[in-house]
């Protein structure tokens, strides 16, 4: 395990400094729209946040924080509050393949067409696509958490925004239940899998359903995946802890502690074995909602 | 030797809901939560029951084992939202190292 205050004190600098947790320019992390029209303006705005553009560079630095782990060279973290955000964020940008950066915003596409094809009048404008600033509020650095969301909710504000698109379920939170209890300001949020309308179909397929802890029991979102599956006539098989029961996958604890969050991953795996096991046999693996979603519309 | 204060359970209303109290010490939180690690986060809420802010802040590092899931939360059979009171132990701990 590394020292929170090594870890908290460096995620805090680089939102300060950069607005990004990791430190590295959102001009090098937001990219999935730009072979897409997308318009500017429309009901609602389509709000990534930013997490899973964020998903390849979080992989790296888990890396490395696992080669290091309760090595002597842990305690070096200490200094890295001392380099400037942008450095240490292109540096790690830098480390990262294009290939995993490229394939990182696949779902968002996934997602803009999905939105398209419900035929929900959406805009995109990254300028105003930022980090909520969740991590710094799940780590207790609730000052910075509540500096940086106010200027996100601001700038959103400012831009006459009322409705959201979300779509990871920790910006959801963020914005829909952080930001007007911390901010003052609220917005009517939906997570993108609300305002699917797709074409009913019978495909006659199976899958298992992971709930993220926060679509699970923070929001209670869990029924409208599966009602979304269910048009298309994919059913879930039975697992043992789901919807607001469902075991949390580990991922909080990768910054703090990678082995921590390996065992708790290794425990959500087993929970799920047979499943695995008959997706292996399919030659399918795990994937996004909207990845599987996309393929069969 | 451990120093009781008296005054932490007031203290700590400034970074959470002032829940601690409401804990019977059951033991739900630890048996679901995935640390499944030393009687976690039951221990920490009976140090604040009893006020022992030093031990608190001794073991500070154990509070980021804490993965924010919520199970604890939701089965707790007091309402006493473990969840939450750990995520006040974190901004209590945050804001000592800062004044420090």
């Amino acid at each position: 395990m590394f020292n929170p205050r090594d870890i908290i004190e460096t995620l805090a600098n680089n939102v300060k400094q950069t607005t990004s947790p990791f430190g590295i320019p959102k001009f090098m992390v937001n990219k999935w729209f730009k072979d897409l029209s997308l318009p500017k303006e429309g009901e609602y705005m389509l709000i990534t946040g930013l997490m899973y553009q964020f998903a390849p560079f979080i992989e790296k630095s888990t890396q490395y924080l696992e080669k290091y782990e309760g090595t002597k060279m842990a305690s070096l973290l200490k200094y890295a509050k001392y380099m400037p955000g942008y450095l240490s964020g292109i540096g790690l940008a830098m480390m990262t393949s294009g290939k995993e950066k490229k394939d990182a915003g696949q779902p968002l596409k996934d997602i803009a067409l999905l939105l398209q094809k419900s035929k929900v009048d959406f805009g995109y404008r990254p300028d105003l696509d930022n980090y909520s600033g969740i991590l710094l509020y799940d780590m207790g650095d609730q000052k910075g958490f509540v500096v940086h969301a106010k200027k996100v909710a601001q700038k959103l504000k400012d831009a006459g925004i009322k409705k959201i698109i979300t779509v990871d379920p920790h910006t959801a939170y963020a914005i829909k239940e952080l930001f007007p209890k911390y901010t003052g300001i609220s917005f009517e949020v939906k997570s993108y899998f609300e305002l699917l309308d797709l074409e009913s179909k019978d495909l006659g397929l199976e899958v298992t359903i992971h709930d993220p802890c926060f679509f699970g029991r923070y929001l209670k979102l869990s029924d409208i995946p599966r009602k979304v599956l269910g048009n298309l006539g994919i059913t879930e098989s039975e697992i043992r802890n789901k919807g607001e029961f469902t075991s949390c996958c580990g991922g909080p604890a990768e910054s703090i502690s990678p082995s921590l969050s390996n065992e708790i991953m290794g425990k959500r795996v087993e929970e799920l074995t047979i499943c695995l096991g008959n997706l292996k046999k399919s030659g399918a693996d795990v994937e996004d909602l909207s990845t599987l979603l996309v393929r069969h519309i | 030797m451990t120093t009781i204060n008296l005054d932490f359970a007031e203290e700590l209303k400034e970074y959470s809901d002032d829940t601690a109290l409401e804990c019977f010490n059951c033991g739900t939180c630890a048996a679901i939560c995935p640390l499944v690690h030393d009687n976690f986060p039951r221990r920490m809420i009976r140090y604040i029951q009893v006020g022992a802010r030093e031990k608190i802040l001794e073991n500070s590092d154990e509070l980021w084992r804490c993965l924010h899931c919520g199970l604890c939360t939701h089965t707790c059979p007091r309402e006493a939202d473990p969840g939450e009171i750990i995520l006040g132990l974190k901004r209590f701990v945050v804001a000592n190292w800062r004044r420090s």
